[in-house]
């Protein structure tokens, strides 16, 4: 089960749905994920923290539902794995942005502002 | 690449493990660096992560495909479990694979003549010509109906006529005079079927005209064997009876004609013939459109034409024309017997199924445990079904597996000798392996293993739990439904092997009686072989009747023959018949007096066959062109049209109006001769005339030798293949270098006449054995079980004083109950179904008191010895032992 919480102003959203079904919840978190490795190779740890922090903790990963989609955007070949040593000297798996991965993202994050802007439009009449 | 989702799954798994820990170690390292202790550390890193055994999973699901698993996990467990009981495993899928296998042999049989479409294109639109009468309709056709015929292009593209190269065509000119088959076409012959040419062209309509000049096609494989393939032949010349003819075209390899032939020649028709001989078969293309029954009815307006132009005599009154579909008529009458076969066949697959579904209800019985324990651990229904379904799957595709390679080398043997089946090719080469049947026993195999299945999955799966659990180990004792579906299935094997055997028996009787039937001629150490007379020498009667005698004189100066005839129908291999006159009598109802068997023969011809005079004398060699005009008429022509007249004091007329051919005067009877089965021996004997060959008409020779060769009949004191060397010579001297061909003896001939029927009789044989077999086999089954699980029952009977021959008596009673029902049901069967039989019975009725008192007896004799022994072993039960056992 994939969920995600989203904290707007003191809100809490819980979505929660079945990965299949909820594509929207799932390509996102897929886009966030590729989006932290631009940066370059990160382990799961690593990438779990850095969407939280990022988001200025506006989005809580459950770290563990992290790790199906690691696998899935690995088997799409969008990111590679290798195993490597960590900052503090632990052995830790590394993801690293594929070529693959980076036009998806693009794509991915052209879609999203897209979705976003047309919200905003439709929220912005509705609350003026 | 989606395929890398599901490979190396338990790999990945463990990689996904570590990944886990290492994710949990970071989150320890973070906490620990808040100052929290190890132990808080790490708790607080598993909230945080969640529950990694689950992830873990959920990963692991997501690698996988959920019914293949299912359908693994289901298989492994059918193959374990059919491996720890081989004995029953092995049994169950002979019994599978014998049952598949001869409805995979007899399906391949029926595919090849029945379902596969003519290979020409568009088969569909191919008809062949027929004449209609009240007793149905025949093909064969003269010249003044294939004008009519080809007249029609309203409904036809294209009509042509064919040949079955009767007289056969010799290649001379070289070393080896080679008799081949020559079928004579006509122009639109190679356009209608589509023909493939490979070199040059095919006949031009001036070619096919009279007077078109010597030509001839030649066949893919006369190209490849006598000219090598070469490229350059066309253009090149070939010698047929001493003329040379230009060969302009060759036709392609897969170009199949029932009767295979090796050239073509134009029949070079005078369409403005009067000839009204019948001697060859005439096919239709119909015009795009244009339907069966449109095509009949312009035929009857076709019809009324002929006869007014031929005049009245030239089709009876109630005769016509009509087409029926060319593959239809190459069928022929073979539809029905395969259809009997395929039936049979799909009688002994119920019985593999119902003795395999007994099988498994055994195994069932014994697994009630089993099952019941499952469905306390959760098993749903269908989860047990589908369990014991996949278990049956595999052994019906196994056997299936086996039965297509028992069927494959099943057809070889039973094509051996089919008798003339037609489009099956040179001993069934035409049948093979193809997509149907592949599908077809697939199909069956999938059929029969839900079949069998089912029914003991069913029983099984409504196992009653806490009963079942609570009752001591699998000795349980055979619950009443699946005692009583088990002796259902029995009663119904022994039925169905009932009706196969009585089909059988019928057959065997059949096959009996037709041995013997006294042919009326000589088979023993008689050899025949055939002379193709058809060159330009032989257009004219003296030169042929100059060979006959020739051939004779050496022939009998060779030791060890003993007498030589000739004719121009071998007995039982087909004849011509035509209508006659007796002069002087008054005309009854039709055009003629009658009509009957012809047939030019030497004046040995009777010497040879010992076929015997009755009255009068026997021709000489002095009725020849110059001496008298003489007939000689068998007996059955005798007593049809002589009732109590004198034959020996008439004349005859043959042929009247029939043409120049047969323009001739009437003929002296002066002999009567025994009656010979001509058609085969089991059909009547039917009236003949014999007339000397040396005193044919001119024209009707040259007519003669175009559809027919000169056969030689040769009987001698020891085997005559072994004469086969100096006979030849000496025929090849005699002729000027002809060869011969079709070398066989009277006894390959006649057994060629009975050949279908043997195949019959064999196959239904057959089958009802492997039928009898299966169902002895499920009644000792069937009561072995019962003894066995009746054990206590038994001891306890012993114990209170019963004798062993009671006990026995007693399983042989209530076993034999059971085969009393199934004979009883099969003998309603068979009452029924053997009506299908008829057509191919001789002498027997279809409902034959002998088939149907003999065979339930030898049957309930069976069934008898398959149950004597548990009945035997219910009395060698000890009572102490068999009371201590539960």
């Amino acid at each position: 089960m994939l969920s995600i919480v989203i904290r707007v102003e003191g809100m809490i959203v819980v979505l929660k749905r079945p990965p299949e079904a909820g594509e929207i919840l799932q390509g996102t978190l897929d886009m966030l994920i590729l989006r932290t490795l631009v940066t370059g190779p990160a382990h799961g740890h690593t990438i779990a923290r850095v969407i939280e922090s990022t988001s200025e903790n506006a989005l809580e990963v459950e770290q563990g539902s992290l790790y199906p989609a690691l696998h899935r955007l690995e088997d799409r070949g969008w990111v590679s794995s290798e195993w490597g040593a960590s900052e503090n000297n632990r052995r830790a798996k590394f993801y690293r942005l594929t070529n693959k991965g980076r036009k998806e993202l693009s794509a991915a994050s052209g879609r999203w502002r897209r979705m976003t802007r047309a919200i905003g439009l439709i929220l912005g009449e509705s609350l003026e | 690449m989606w395929l890398r989702r599901f490979t190396d799954r338990s790999r990945k798994d463990e990689d996904f493990a570590e990944e886990i820990e290492s994710h949990l170690a970071h989150e320890q390292d973070v906490n620990a660096a808040r100052g929290l202790s190890p132990r808080e550390a790490r708790r607080q890193a598993y909230v945080r992560f969640g529950n990694p055994r689950a992830t873990r999973e959920r990963v692991w699901r997501y690698r996988s495909l959920p019914w293949v698993e299912d359908l693994w996990r289901d298989l492994r467990f059918a193959l374990r479990g059919l491996g720890k009981t081989p004995g029953f495993t092995i049994i169950a899928v002979l019994v599978i694979a014998v049952g598949i296998g001869v409805n995979t042999a007899v399906f391949s049989v029926v595919n090849t003549v029945l379902l596969k479409p003519l290979t020409y294109p568009d088969p569909q639109s191919l008809v062949e010509l027929r004449n209609t009468g009240p007793q149905g309709s025949f093909p064969g056709a003269n010249i003044p109906k294939f004008n009519n015929w080809h007249q029609q292009a309203k409904i036809f593209q294209q009509a042509a006529a064919y040949d079955f190269g009767g007289a056969g065509l010799n290649i001379t000119g070289g070393d080896h005079p080679e008799q081949v088959q020559g079928v004579h076409v006509s122009a639109d012959y190679f356009a209608m079927l589509g023909a493939p040419v490979v070199a040059g062209r095919t006949f031009t309509t001036a070619e096919d005209s009279p007077h078109g000049g010597h030509v001839t096609v030649l066949s893919y494989g006369l190209w490849k064997s006598r000219f090598g393939g070469d490229p350059h032949v066309v253009g090149s010349t070939i010698q047929l009876d001493g003329q040379s003819y230009l060969i302009v075209g060759v036709i392609g390899r897969n170009f199949v004609t029932d009767t295979p032939a090796d050239l073509w020649v134009p029949f070079q028709f005078d369409l403005t013939s009067q000839d009204m001989a019948h001697y060859f078969t005439v096919a239709a293309r119909l015009r795009p459109g244009v339907t069966l029954s449109q095509a009949n009815a312009q035929l009857r307006l076709a019809a009324d034409e002929y006869r007014r132009i031929y005049g009245k005599d030239s089709l009876p009154p109630n005769g016509g024309f009509a087409v029926v579909s060319l593959q239809e008529a190459m069928i022929g009458d073979t539809r029905s017997p395969l259809l009997v076969l395929l039936g049979s066949v799909g009688f002994v697959l119920l019985i593999a199924c119902a003795n395999v579904a007994n099988l498994l209800l055994a195994r069932a019985s014994v697994r009630k445990r089993e099952f019941a324990t499952r469905a306390a651990l959760g098993a749903g229904r269908g989860q047990i079904i589908r369990q014991l379904l996949t278990e049956s799957l595999t052994l019906s595709l196994a056997g299936g597996l086996l039965g297509l390679i028992l069927g494959f080398l099943g057809v070889r043997f039973l094509l051996i000798n089919p008798g003339d089946i037609p489009r099956i090719g040179e001993d069934g080469s035409a049948v093979s392996l193809d997509i149907h049947v592949l599908l077809f026993t697939l199909g069956i195999s999938l059929l029969t293993g839900i079949l069998f299945g089912l029914i003991p999955a069913i029983s099984a799966s409504r196992p009653d739990l806490a009963l079942t659990l609570n009752e001591n180990g699998s000795r349980s004792g055979i619950g009443f439904r699946s005692g009583r579906l088990r002796s259902a299935l029995v009663v119904s094997e022994m039925a169905l092997t009932l009706v196969l055997v009585i089909g059988a028996a019928l057959l065997i009787r059949t096959f009996v009686k037709l041995q013997a039937v006294d042919p009326g001629f000589a088979t023993h150490n008689v050899l025949s072989m055939a002379m193709s007379v058809s060159g330009d020498r032989f257009q004219k009667t003296a030169p042929v009747a100059q060979v006959v005698r020739d051939g004779t004189d050496r022939m009998l100066a060779i030791p060890g023959v003993v007498d030589v005839g000739v004719t121009n129908c071998l007995p039982m291999a087909g004849g011509f018949s035509v209508p006659f006159d007796i002069l002087g009598r008054p005309m009854g109802n039709g055009p003629f007096t009658g009509g009957a068997g012809f047939s030019s023969i030497s004046w040995r011809y009777f010497n040879a066959l010992k076929i015997p005079l009755v009255r009068g004398r026997s021709f000489t060699e002095q009725d020849d062109g110059a001496a008298p005009g003489v007939v000689m008429i068998n007996e059955a022509m005798a007593r049809q049209y002589w009732p109590k007249g004198d034959p020996l004091r008439d004349r005859i007329q043959i042929a009247p109006g029939a043409g120049p051919a047969f323009a001739e005067g009437p003929r002296q009877v002066v002999g009567i001769v025994g009656d010979t089965h001509d058609r085969g021996p089991g059909q009547d004997t039917f009236p003949i005339m014999y007339i000397p060959i040396a005193q044919m008409p001119d024209l009707e020779t040259a007519l003669n030798s175009r559809v027919a060769p000169l056969w030689w009949i040769i009987r001698s004191q020891v085997d005559p293949h072994m004469l086969a060397a100096p006979i030849t010579a000496a025929l090849r001297d005699a002729s000027g270098g002809l060869p011969v061909a079709h070398i066989r003896t009277m006894d390959e001939i006649e057994a060629r006449n009975t050949a279908r029927q043997r195949f019959n009789m064999l196959l239904l044989t057959v089958f009802g054995t492997a039928g009898l077999l299966m169902a002895a086999i499920g009644i000792y089954g069937v009561m072995s079980y019962s003894v066995q699980q009746r054990t206590q029952e038994l001891g306890i009977r012993m114990a209170l004083g019963a004798q062993a021959s009671n006990l026995r008596n007693m399983v042989i009673r209530q076993g034999m109950a059971l085969v009393l029902i199934g004979v009883l049901v099969g003998i309603g069967g068979a009452f029924w179904l053997t009506r299908f039989l008829a057509g191919f019975l001789f002498g027997v009725k279809t409902l034959d008191p002998v088939a149907f008192l003999a065979t339930p007896m030898l049957l309930s004799a069976v069934a008898l010895l398959s149950i004597w022994i548990p009945a035997k072993r219910a009395t060698r039960v000890d009572p102490m032992t068999a009371l201590r056992v539960e």
